[in-house]
């Protein structure tokens, strides 16, 4: 009977984590965390066990438990927390570390004086100072200039909020009633979290919560090695690049080299080119987050996240290269240098398991930054976002349109309307387009185009698109996809492509172009069903001249 | 005499109400129950009328519930529908949110979406934010596009053009060109779906509304017709999404308001059961074979939403429809929802039922799943006399045999696995409990459970005891409570309406004209169908946020008529705001949506008082069996007869009470008293 009751005590730890999820999404004031969801919201036990994970987006799986134990790392001894203290951190090469604008709220939950776990959650805040609006520079060199940096401190000490912290915040970032709402939010979402987890262990009895994360951490060990033991065992090597460093400089080769047993999953990444001038960098605990998410596709894509199927994973890079970086190199675009490395991993594996790998996506966040002021209320605003495009083909389907990358999940795109309220920004089209590529058996999902049209002078975009020289790549005889850029089409007609690009210009009637790749195709062109073909051209999704050149019709 | 009849998935019910008109007394019920006839519903409740023997010439009142709209949407038997949308946007429809609620499945397959993208139309025009015309509309491009239309058979058309939640002016046009040009197919814009912003949404709800517009109208005037040859003198109403009922002309313009009539009306006859017996915090339960759903109701009144989606899952984003439905938690678990073992050795309940066919083991129809329902017999809940009905007793050697693969993985004997079951389905169902109290900042102990449908009472008191709910109440015919609760409903529409605004002095006179509007529209609505302005009460909601945030939080506006008290209601939003999430900030408070509730009161029937039988509680006992209750141990257990009991009696448990339709389970803690109206009102008699 006790297992039953295990089990329950596990479901409940999800669903607080749910509860969480929802509590930091309703109360945010950034849309990046409210409709992009671009937070994870977590439960780890005293040690820094991930015990329960909520996620908008993937790439946050090693983020959690991992900012927890750095944590603990500084605070210990006469030095430890207590009961009322929650921490706050954004330290990008520490445990859980991204860049900056992703700031982690650690509180930590005592039941009769003791210890016994952590709520903790790391959003996006859409504004932390810096050189640029948004905290985000594809030309940034040091971390000093891509905004503030709460390396580890309290912002409540013993249940009381620390002034000093919010006044600095105030004072260093471009939206203070948002960056501060987005603190309480993640305040409040980690304490709902707190109160839940104390009543599991009123009603439970600490023994019993104790051991039911013991038993939910090795069940997720247990399934992890179930399906991990699906995989075709071996070595598996391959390279991808970094196409540019914001500075004209590239491109800088990525390596990884994956061994497969019953038991262990190793991904090295050893030999990978040096950390970079520009913000193209990704520190090791960003690439750990990064094959966490790949890990898990492949293995429990299903189960409720926690450590224990994790325990097989093991990833190795010597330090100071671009997907390791040290401070105090850039690291404001870590996420595309992220996204590359589960794309390589990805590439490598999935000739191995086409079930659960498809041919290439669109590989980049394609986040813009644009900035200005708002035509009609005259306030300073920034438009943050991820942006969607065309996933690769699989054995089985035909590519996904319309979908965020593999580094968001549960992400929404902005809603035109509100976005034309907020901004005024207006949007000229958002549509799919026809710019060729992964045909095969199954065709690669359509990329995008997201016209935005500026209505008020002095307006800036900032925004990096990797893929602007590569495509996306096919599978099993199926052709590569298109690419990823952006185009500032000035209103006198000229046009500027761009694939990252730093506090551009922008004025009244200019229009940035974002254009999404298309997915790769899978499998031979020819073999796909004539009437197939007729129906995709019907709909548009290719043109006459395609389905003459690559399908014979 | 009234009537409700209601079609759900399995079973189409009807309840019957005779009453004395001049003093509102009831004076009998019938009940009658047939199968759900899938290919034309009407058969089905025209089977319960006969079943019943039911004089609809006799019939004052004749109120319906259908689940033709939500059927043709998950079995994909609606129209072939066409979009018409501002240029630049046709694939919205299909680009839909981007999201991906499968994080980790990199493999998935998106749901593809109801118009294919040769059906999605483009026509010049542009409104902007403010709701200024920016690009006048040419409709030079309508006749070829009614062309295709017409060669690709296309039966219903949706026009949803950016920005007509805040001005329809464009889309009035087309529709008046479109009609202008066409005759055979159904059009309905926006703007008659939803005045809400967010263009996905609303381009999902209006082509989702296309697309069950015909079939559902189809229906309706077959539906009328029939009965009106057996009888019937006034058109039925139609029950609503919203909890309340409407004239079946005003469905018909937007039959989407269909979608979830079902649990809706459950949800309002426990209203309506409150309010006679003085309970104004509730909350609802409904355990069916399926799935179980539940509902918070506070101070009478249930959340209205409008942020719906059908076949969303863990796993799915679902398609949005943006109509005011009830704010309904359902999940996964009912008396068919099979046990299993996943991988790791971890045993999950639901959310694949066993349906009817082939049912939990315990029918012997070849069912090899171990099931709730079937763990309920196992700890001997269920009397074998009253098993399905009393059609047949519990099959025992197909459980056994259903329980062996479980009870080797798990090393356990098929009691124990038994109350595994049990417990997880019901930690299961605490937590769907919990996402609509605690986690929405309300203290369960200050609430009322009301537990229907047909495994409802099995659970409750279970249920109950973890959630510290002050009382459970078993209504009378729990199993058709839904049926019941249409005829206790009023005639509502609601009308909401996004105009945003910050909630400042100088702003009044806006608030003020939008009401106004919403207000006129309401009453020349109604007085459509022939009612009275006076007859019509309105409520008025605000859902309000503070300035930047994106979700809000509905407030009622109880001095919106004065005026006089935006003071009181940001008060009020600042207080609903930390109950809900903790916090208040010094930041403006925002108008997003405005919210009016108009409704009609339809002459009603008391709720039925049942008269004390002069008997003694013990006369209604008929067995003595041990039942497993647990935690709280094995007893031997009187069962009663649920027919027996009347008024002011009361009784102990442990107990089980018995009727045809479903069960009621006394844990060992609970006392059960029987009120006037025939309700069991269980109560915690100790703690454990």
């Amino acid at each position: 009977m006790e297992k039953f009751t295990l089990e329950i005590i596990q479901d409940t730890l999800v669903a607080a984590g749910d509860e969480m999820f929802q509590t930091l999404q309703r109360t945010s004031m950034s849309p990046i965390i409210y409709e992009s969801l671009d937070y994870a919201v977590g439960i780890t036990d005293a040690k820094g066990e991930l015990l329960a994970q909520g996620n908008g987006v993937t790439a946050f799986l090693a983020a959690l438990d991992s900012v927890v134990r750095a944590t603990l790392e500084k605070f210990n001894g006469k030095n430890a927390l207590e009961e009322g203290d929650v921490v706050i951190a954004n330290t990008p090469y520490a445990g859980g570390g991204t860049h900056l604008s992703d700031v982690s709220v650690i509180y930590p939950i005592f039941y009769k004086k003791e210890l016994i776990a952590f709520t903790v959650n790391k959003a996006h805040w859409t504004e932390l100072g810096g050189t640029f609006p948004g905290s985000v520079s594809t030309v940034a060199t040091e971390i000093y200039q891509e905004g503030l940096h709460f390396p580890f401190v309290k912002v409540k000490s013993k249940g009381k909020i620390n002034e000093a912290i919010v006044d600095l915040i105030k004072a260093n970032v471009r939206l203070p009633d948002s960056t501060l709402g987005d603190l309480f939010a993640g305040i409040a979402a980690a304490g709902v979290g707190a109160k839940r987890v104390i009543a599991i262990i009123e009603k439970y009895g600490l023994e019993t919560f104790k051991k039911a994360k013991e038993d939910f951490l090795d069940y997720g060990e247990r399934m992890c090695i179930e399906a991990l033991k699906e995989i075709p065992n071996g070595v598996y090597e391959g390279t991808t690049e970094i196409e540019d460093n914001g500075f004209g400089e590239g491109p800088f080769p990525i390596k990884a080299k994956i061994t497969i047993t019953d038991t262990e999953f190793i991904a090295d990444f050893n030999g990978s080119h040096p950390q970079v001038k520009g913000a193209t960098n990704l520190a090791f605990s960003g690439l750990v987050t990064g094959c966490r998410s790949l890990f898990k596709a492949i293995t429990t894509p299903r189960m409720d996240a926690n450590g224990g199927a994790f325990r097989p994973m093991k990833v190795l890079c010597e330090p100071g290269t671009i997907v390791s970086a040290e401070a105090p190199s850039a690291v404001s675009v870590y996420y595309e240098v992220l996204i590359t490395s589960i794309d390589l991993i990805w590439k490598i594996l999935a000739p191995l398991i086409p079930d659960k790998l498809p041919a290439g996506h669109l590989r980049s966040v394609c986040a813009t930054f644009i900035s200005g002021m708002h035509p009609d209320t005259d306030q300073f605003y920034i438009q943050a976002e991820p942006l969607a495009g065309g996933w690769g083909a699989s054995a089985t389907h035909d590519g996904n349109r319309g979908q965020l990358s593999c580094g968001s999940g549960e992400s929404y795109n902005i809603p035109i309307e509100i976005r034309e309220m907020r901004y005024g920004i207006q949007v000229e089209q958002y549509a799919f387009h026809n710019e060729g590529g992964g045909y095969g058996e199954f065709q690669g999902g359509n990329g995008q185009y997201v016209d935005y049209k500026i209505v008020s002078d002095g307006a800036r975009v900032t925004a990096a698109f990797l893929g602007e020289k590569t495509k996306t790549w096919g599978m099993k005889g199926g052709h590569d996809g298109s690419y990823n850029y952006f185009m500032i089409i000035r209103k006198d007609g000229t046009r500027e492509r761009h694939s990252l690009g730093t506090n551009i210009f922008l004025e009244k009637g200019d229009v940035v172009r974002c254009v999404t790749a298309t997915g790769g195709g899978y499998g031979n062109p020819n073999k796909r069903p004539k009437e197939q073909v007729l129906l995709d051209l019907k709909n548009g999704y290719i043109t006459k001249k395609e389905a003459k050149e690559f399908y014979h019709i | 005499m009234r009537v409700a009849t209601d079609i759900g998935g399995t079973f189409t019910d009807l309840v019957c109400l005779e009453f004395d008109r001049k003093t509102g007394k009831p004076t009998g019920v019938k009940v009658a129950k047939a199968d759900t006839t899938p290919a034309n519903f009407e058969q089905g409740i025209l089977d319960t009328i006969n079943k019943g023997k039911v004089d609809l010439k006799e019939i004052g009142f004749f109120a319906h519930g259908t689940t033709v709209v939500i059927n043709a949407l998950t079995e994909r038997k609606g129209a072939k529908t066409a979009l018409i949308t501002t240029k630049g946007f046709r694939d919205v429809l299909e680009i839909a949110r981007c999201n991906r609620p499968d994080l980790f499945n990199f493999n998935f397959v998106k749901q593809p979406p109801f118009v294919p993208r040769f059906l999605r139309f483009e026509v010049e025009e542009r409104i902007n934010y403010k709701g200024e015309v920016i690009k006048a509309l040419n409709t030079a491009t309508l006749k070829a596009i009614l062309k295709t239309c017409k060669e690709e058979n296309v039966a219903s058309i949706a026009v949803c053009l950016l920005h007509a939640y805040k001005n329809p002016k464009h889309e009035i046009q087309l529709l008046q060109e479109l009609s202008k040009l066409t005759n055979k197919i159904e059009i309905i814009a926006s703007h008659q779906v939803t005045r809400e912003w967010r263009e996905y949404e609303r381009t999902s709800s209006s082509v989702l509304s296309g697309y069950v517009l015909p079939i559902a109208k189809k229906y309706l005037n077959k539906l009328e017709e029939k009965l009106k040859a057996k009888g019937l003198q006034d058109a039925p109403y139609i029950m609503q999404s919203n909890g309340g009922i409407t004239t079946l002309n005003d469905v018909k313009s937007n039959p989407i308001t269909m979608v979830e009539s079902g649990p809706a009306s459950g949800v309002f006859g426990a209203i309506a059961l409150g309010k006679v017996i003085g309970k104004k915090d509730l909350i609802v339960l409904d355990i069916g074979g399926t799935t179980a759903k539940c509902a918070l109701i506070e101070n009478g009144q249930v959340k209205i939403t409008t942020n719906y989606k059908i076949e969303h899952s863990r796993t799915e984003a679902g398609y949005p429809i943006q109509t005011p439905v009830i704010d309904i938690v359902e999940i996964g678990n009912g008396g068919g929802s099979i046990a299993w073992i996943d991988e790791g050795g971890k045993m999950h309940v639901g959310p694949k039922s066993a349906g009817a066919m082939p049912g939990p083991a315990a029918y012997g129809r070849g069912g090899k799943n171990l099931t709730t329902t079937d763990a309920n017999i196992i700890t001997g809940r269920i009397h074998p006399d009253y098993f399905l009905g009393g059609e047949l007793p519990p099959d025992h050697a197909s459980i056994a045999e259903a329980s062996k693969p479980l009870c080797k993985t798990l090393n356990g004997s098929k009691e124990a696995i038994a109350k595994g079951i049990l417990r997880i389905a019901n930690a299961n169902m605490i937590n769907a409990l919990k996402l609509i109290s605690v986690n929405k900042g309300h203290d369960p102990r200050d609430f009322t459970m009301v537990v229907i449908g047909g495994g409802g009472a099995m659970h409750g008191a279970d249920l109950a005891r973890e959630l510290q709910v002050s009382e459970l109440i078993v209504p009378p015919h729990a199993g058709v409570f839904s049926a019941f609760g249409m005829l206790m409903s009023d005639i509502r529409r609601d009308y909401i309406r996004t105009n945003v605004l910050t909630l400042v002095r100088q702003q009044k006179d806006t608030i003020a004209a939008t009401f106004s509007e919403m207000q006129k529209e309401a009453i020349s609505n109604f007085k459509a169908d022939n009612y009275k302005e006076e007859d019509i009460k309105f409520t008025y909601y605000a859902d309000l946020r503070y300035a930047g945030q994106e979700h809000y939080v509905k407030v009622l506006l109880t001095h919106f008529s004065r005026l006089t008290a935006l003071e009181d209601i940001i008060a009020h939003f600042h207080e609903e705001h930390e109950k809900h999430y903790s916090f208040r900030l010094e930041a403006p408070v925002e108008l997003v949506n405005f919210h009016l509730v108009a409704e009609v009161a339809v002459e009603k029937p008391d709720f039925p008082k049942m008269d004390a039988s002069g008997r003694t509680v013990a006369e209604a006992i008929f067995d003595q069996r041990e039942v497993d209750f647990d935690d709280l141990g094995k007893h031997d257990t009187p069962f009663y007869r649920r027919e027996l009991l009347a008024p002011n009696m009361m009784l102990h448990g442990p107990a089980v009470i018995a009727e045809t339709a479903t069960t009621t389970v006394v844990t060992p803690l609970h006392e059960v008293r029987v009120d006037a109206y025939g309700n069991l009102i269980l109560t915690l008699q100790k703690t454990a």
